[in-house]
């Protein structure tokens, strides 16, 4: 989501910066986007004739650690766009590492438990659970490695003699924006799929 | 790529054709996307025209059954994602940073990467006609016809990949109008300041940035369902078709005013103009405007009341879509009250402008008898909804194209259209429309089905078919016309002047065609209606200031990479996945390439 | 407080929180995540599903209040995010409510035992 600076930015008609408003807008679109995938899981719970049935099969010890793992990184993400904005650039740095860190461990124990549901029978066509289930939380892992590379982008950028310019703090608070948004759809689809019963 | 700036430029040597690949200005995007897609609409047109030669007669055999079900797919498909939404992202692209008085959009190089993502799906969705067969299924594209099970071939996997493509691209175009007329304002440009047209174009964006996402969801789960075994839609693991038809409604519907909202912010910017009025109840249409935006969102299932929602669903839909009619209403009475008393200049555009009011309305009429259940279930699957359709979308929707057409023509090139030839045009599209869409209505109700290639005789369909095809035939000459004024007036001089129209909006203020940059010095709005205002208040235009420093962003190849990353992610989906692992890799290359890029 | 922040101080404004503070917020989202699963294996009746979507509703608002900064940005910002959850959110009941009270519930359904019993699944 790079975005062009551009010389009207510094004359905006509300104040506020372009791009920030941009991500805000793609983040309403992908409200949309991510409560489509739901409402089919939704519609489609309990509605498969065969099993595996999440019942059997969903381990909600590990996913806790993995929704852990994603919301501490929503903290250090915070960190980093606070290291950012107060010009503490070695804050910043480390809470980025960090953040691309736990991303990544909470993609592992996502692909873990994709190969696992394969293991014990459950795949995209066995039934609507699993088509429902791989394709949302599928597209919310693609998000989250997006934001991996997004985070991993800004913090190449920041190692460079020029550093990450004068814009510095702008560029890590709308990547931070989008970082957020990718754990508060997993706190939804946590609660949707992993707590509430069948 | 190249007819596109061919048609554009007489000197097609490389520099200049790779001007036009790299420009990030709104106005040459504009370009872009207006020639491609009036070329797209007479690929459009051309598809109908097949489609209406086989039905002339009883038993015709002009295309066989296989290519019928693949032109009326391709048909509805071009015209809507390829035609008309693409002269509205045009008119979009020129005026927005003219009418609220900035100098670009927000992000100029997203707006290329728009444009030639556009393209790509474009191409894409034509040139499967030549890789073993275009979309079959209408342009609904209802499961279970789209299953493997009745649908093998790619035909439908072109469908799903080209229309996933064009609405990134309709994406990020709307991301980037949004944004531009939200926070690129001129000073005092009120919101409650805005040209109507703007308010239609923020709608839109909305409508747009809303309702794609779904559609999105939807294509994902059908290529899943069709290439990776997964049954959404198919009920042989517990899938549902008829959830395929609510998440392609509820994009469909909101898609609908996306097509046709564009048109009524032309006719609002075009009457008050040509009446020598300002428009009657300014607050009324914006707010009218937006009541169908959100109500747009909430009648999709009227699409599907032969589907058996039961009962209490039924009465909701068909109240929330008879509810439309009264935004759409108000719109109406204001363009009339805006006419009424006015000294109506007769132009080109005037006219069609009017036919839209009229056509529209009949559109909007026969729409509002759908909304009884109890008619729907009559008029379902009939010739009776093709006619509802395109008195909107023709009468509507291309009538108001045309009308923005000759209207911004002087603006645009510094040139007029010729009016004489306007007329002839105007008529016969106005004669041509009806002669082809009015009988459709009589069809219906005789209940001839849409989409059969061929009918019996003797079920008294014969005349009103002959008659249909005529019609099309009509259109194509006055279509022809236009062509050939287009050409005529481009070789003319650049007379018009900057403000020939003496119009109310901010893009008259500048020259004609306008700078690179806009404007000389960035307007002060006091009114509504801004030149009008200084006009009666002998406000002289700001004089040109000795030295111009204005930066404008450096032309950009990446957003051409960029695309040329989706084109590959596309022919990966249907081709082998290394295809489209390469385009992703050209995709994080280009934009990387992107954000390093220097925009000072 | 949005006028505040944004009068003045241009590029340099941010809002005003300190770590301790960001780390005492992620603690309280830790705790509501442990609440969450302590309803899940313990579940209060028929309260159990309010109580859970209340639950993460909470933990939804203060990472887009605190950690997104909604609550210091110009107002343009939550309502271009709200338009976004409040449609999603309304257009996810409407066609829950379809499909469950108007369609699913008053279809026939294939008899999932005898099914599962035929394919001998799990």
């Amino acid at each position: 989501m790079a975005a062009a600076a551009h010389d009207a930015g510094h004359q905006t008609s509300l104040g506020v910066d372009n791009r920030k408003l941009l991500m805000w807008i793609f983040l309403a679109s992908e409200c949309l986007f991510f409560g489509t995938l739901i409402s089919t899981y939704l519609i489609f719970k309990g509605q498969s004739l065969v099993g595996p049935f999440p019942g059997d099969i969903l381990d909600i010890p590990l996913t806790s650690t993995s929704t852990f793992v994603l919301l501490m990184s929503s903290v250090t993400m915070v960190l980093a766009v606070y290291g950012a904005q107060h010009g503490r650039l070695g804050l910043m740095r480390g809470m980025l590492v960090a953040t691309i860190l736990l991303g990544t461990t909470f993609l592992g124990f996502q692909v873990y438990e994709f190969r696992h549901f394969g293991h014990v029978g459950l795949n995209l066509g066995t039934n609507q659970f699993g088509a429902t289930f791989f394709l949302m939380t599928g597209f919310h892992g693609v998000h989250v490695g997006v934001g991996v590379l997004y985070l991993t982008s800004l913090l190449l950028g920041s190692m460079r003699r020029s550093g990450l310019g004068k814009e510095r703090a702008l560029w890590v608070d709308t990547a931070g924006l989008y970082w957020h948004f990718v754990d508060v759809v997993w706190i939804v689809i946590f609660t949707i799929v992993y707590l509430i019963p069948e | 790529m190249a007819t596109a700036v061919g048609t554009l430029s007489h000197t097609e040597d490389r520099s200049r054709i790779w001007e036009w690949m790299t420009t990030v200005d709104h106005k040459k995007i504009a370009a872009l996307y207006g020639v491609t897609g009036f070329i797209f609409f007479l690929i459009g047109g051309i598809e109908a025209t097949l489609v209406r030669t086989q039905l002339a007669v009883p038993n015709g055999n002009v295309i066989d059954a296989d290519l019928f079900n693949q032109l009326f797919t391709t048909h509805a498909l071009t015209m809507i994602f390829l035609a008309i939404m693409p002269m509205g992202a045009s008119f979009f692209n020129y005026l927005i940073p003219l009418q609220i008085g900035a100098r670009d959009v927000a992000f100029p190089r997203l707006n290329a990467l728009g444009y030639w993502t556009y393209l790509t799906g474009a191409v894409m969705l034509t040139s499967s006609f030549f890789l073993g067969g275009a979309p079959n299924g209408g342009w609904f594209a209802y499961a279970p016809l789209t299953s493997l099970e009745y649908a093998a071939g790619k035909n439908l996997d072109f469908y799903t990949v080209s229309l996933l493509i064009l609405g990134v691209s309709s994406l990020m175009g709307s991301l980037n109008f949004a944004v531009t007329i939200i926070n690129m304002r001129a000073p005092g440009m009120t919101m409650m300041r805005l040209p109507v047209y703007m308010w239609m174009t923020l709608v839109v964006s909305f409508l747009l940035i809303l309702s794609l996402p779904i559609i999105t969801v939807a294509l994902v789960q059908l290529y899943f369902d069709r290439n990776f075994g997964t049954n959404f839609f198919t009920p042989d693991t517990g899938g549902d078709p008829i959830l395929w038809q609510h998440i392609f409604w509820l994009f469909g519907h909101p898609e609908v005013y996306v097509l046709i909202l564009p048109s009524m912010g032309i006719v609002s910017e075009v009457l008050p103009v040509m009446s020598r009025k300002p428009l009657f109840g300014y607050s009324a249409i914006v707010f009218a405007g937006a009541a169908i935006g959100v109500l747009g969102f909430a009648v999709w299932s009227h699409h599907m009341f032969t589907t058996g929602l039961g009962t209490v669903p039924q009465i909701v839909f068909s109240a929330s879509t008879m509810a439309i009619g009264i935004p759409t209403g108000i719109k109406i009475f204001n363009w009339l009250g805006t006419m009424y008393g006015g000294n109506i200049r007769f132009t080109t555009a005037t006219y069609f402008s009017v036919a839209f009011i009229f056509l529209f309305t009949i559109g909007g009429i026969s729409g509002v008898m759908h909304a009884s259940p109890a008619v729907d279930g009559q008029h379902q699957d009939s010739y009776f909804v093709v006619a509802h359709i395109h008195y909107v979308l023709f009468g509507g929707a291309i009538m108001g194209i045309f009308s923005g057409i000759f209207y911004w023509f002087p603006k645009m090139t510094g040139r007029f259209l010729d009016e004489t030839s306007g007329k002839w045009t105007f008529w016969l599209l106005f004669v041509g429309m009806n002669l082809t869409f009015f009988p459709m209505h009589f069809l219906g109700l005789a209940g001839m089905p849409r989409r059969i290639y061929t009918y019996d005789e003797g079920l008294g369909w014969e005349t009103w078919n002959l008659v249909a095809t005529v019609g099309v035939y009509v259109i194509i000459v006055g279509v022809s016309i236009f062509i050939v004024n287009f050409f005529r007036t481009m070789r003319q001089p650049q007379t018009a002047g900057d403000n020939p129209w003496d119009a109310a909006t901010l893009e008259w203020a500048t020259s004609s065609p306008p700078p690179e940059h806009n404007f000389d010095v960035v307007p002060e709005v006091h009114d509504r209606d801004p030149l009008w205002y200084n006009r009666d208040h002998g406000i002289a235009p700001a004089a040109k200031p000795e030295h111009l420093h204005i930066h404008l962003p450096p032309p950009s190849y990446m957003p051409l990479v960029v695309a040329m990353g989706v084109a590959l992610l596309g022919i990966g989906g249907l081709s082998h996945v290394a295809v489209a692992v390469l385009g992703v890799a050209v995709v994080v290359y280009g934009i990387w390439g992107w954000a390093l890029e220097p925009t000072e | 407080m949005s006028h505040e922040a944004s009068a003045g101080h241009g590029h340099e404004e941010h809002p005003p929180t300190t770590i301790r503070q960001y780390v005492l917020i992620g603690i309280i989202l830790a705790v509501i995540t442990a609440l969450e699963l302590v309803v899940s294996y313990y579940p209060p009746g028929s309260l159990e599903i309010p109580l859970l979507l209340g639950l993460s509703a909470v933990k939804f608002g203060i990472v887009a209040a605190l950690f997104m900064h909604l609550k210091f940005e110009h107002k343009i910002m939550t309502r271009m995010f709200l338009i976004g959850i409040v449609l999603a959110a309304s257009l996810m009941i409407a066609i829950f409510a379809l499909f469950t009270h108007d369609d699913t519930d008053n279809r026939v359904l294939p008899d999932r035992e005898a099914i599962t019993t035929e394919a001998g699944g799990h």
